[in-house]
């Protein structure tokens, strides 16, 4: 399991991958995080919806209101391109981040 | 099933946004409450465990709404601090000295009560009134989604602001000495200090923490039952 701190390092990064795929609301947004990292990364309502409101007023990502099939009005999020720019930096850096422990590591177990 | 509009919109109470913002947050978090409740009840479980389950999701209504305030004004941290200590701050100082000049003019005096070989000054209809007042700086800097501690500091900031203004009577004092060359007796300055300390500060300090710690556990209270009807 991962940690705490690490999850929040990674939000940011998680949510503008997925959105990079395409736009998605909220639950969806959550369902897709916890699917495609098999349940590591899990963003309840609390953790969500604050990130997203904050990444909204960075300007990296913008939500507009939709209507579904079912009349049910959701807000859909996409990724602006200030949001795609700043996701190259931000998987570098985790990219580096990652590297480096994998090295360290073996080191440790060599 | 629940009315996941009218529950989000009960524990969003105090969210410190414009009324079309809160809204829209009202229905957004509203919409994922609902999707999540009847995933649940698809994947199986009883109605009562799959509301257990999407309410699980938010331990502390007032801690989310506290941060979806911060997010949506996410601008600078001076800006929280203005909109939740400052801003109630002075107005609630505005508020008790208006009262203390509309008394003054309506002729309410104040009383001069003997304690220990001196007189302190004791205004009985004001001190009434601050509880009033710390209620009010209280309820706006809960609005605003202020902490625990910076409410009742919002309460009591014309005490603050008055303590602040006796204990600059040192500096100015050691200034105007020299300048008018008036020699300034500590002694005399210290006294009036802790004699019109008690008067101006100590007692309508309690007042005014009176009115806000009550409106901080009506905040609370109101909070907890809403939280409690649901679990």
């Amino acid at each position: 399991m991962i940690g705490s701190g690490i999850k929040r390092g990674t939000a940011e990064l998680a949510i503008l991958s997925v959105l990079e795929e395409s736009p998605l609301h909220g639950y969806e947004m959550a369902r897709r995080i916890e699917q495609q990292t098999k349940g590591a990364l899990r963003f309840t309502l609390a953790a969500l919806y604050p990130m997203l409101y904050r990444m909204e007023q960075r300007g990296w990502i913008r939500g507009s209101w939709e209507t579904s099939d079912n009349g049910r009005k959701r807000r859909c999020y996409r990724l602006t391109p200030s949001g795609k720019r700043k996701l190259l930096p931000l998987r570098k850096e985790w990219a580096e981040l990652f590297g480096a422990l994998r090295r360290l590591t073996k080191v440790s177990h060599a | 099933m629940p009315d996941w509009r009218e529950l989000v919109r009960q524990r969003l109470s105090g969210l410190a946004l414009d009324a079309e913002e809160k809204d829209e947050v009202q229905v957004e978090l509203a919409a994922h409450l609902e999707e999540s409740y009847e995933v649940f009840c698809k994947e199986g479980l009883p109605e009562r465990e799959a509301l257990h389950r999407t309410f699980e999701q938010v331990a502390d209504w007032r801690d989310l709404q506290r941060r979806i305030f911060i997010a949506k004004r996410s601008v600078h941290p001076m800006q929280k601090r203005m909109h939740q200590l400052w801003i109630p701050g002075f107005l609630t100082m505005t508020l008790s000295t208006v009262f203390l000049m509309t008394l003054q003019k309506l002729g309410f005096n104040a009383r001069m009560v003997s304690w220990r070989d001196s007189d302190i000054l004791f205004y009985l209809p004001w001190l009434l009134s601050l509880p009033f007042c710390g209620a009010f700086g209280a309820y706006i800097s809960s609005r605003a989604g202020g902490s625990r501690g910076t409410v009742l500091l919002a309460s009591v900031f014309p005490v603050l602001a008055l303590t602040a203004a006796f204990l600059l009577m040192f500096p100015i004092d050691l200034v105007i000495e020299p300048i008018f060359n008036r020699p300034v007796d500590f002694s005399i300055v210290a006294t009036a200090i802790l004699k019109d300390g008690i008067g101006w500060i100590l007692i309508p300090g309690a007042a005014l923490l009176v009115g806000g710690l009550l409106v901080h556990f009506l905040f609370s209270r109101r909070l907890s039952s809403h939280e409690a009807a649901i679990g």
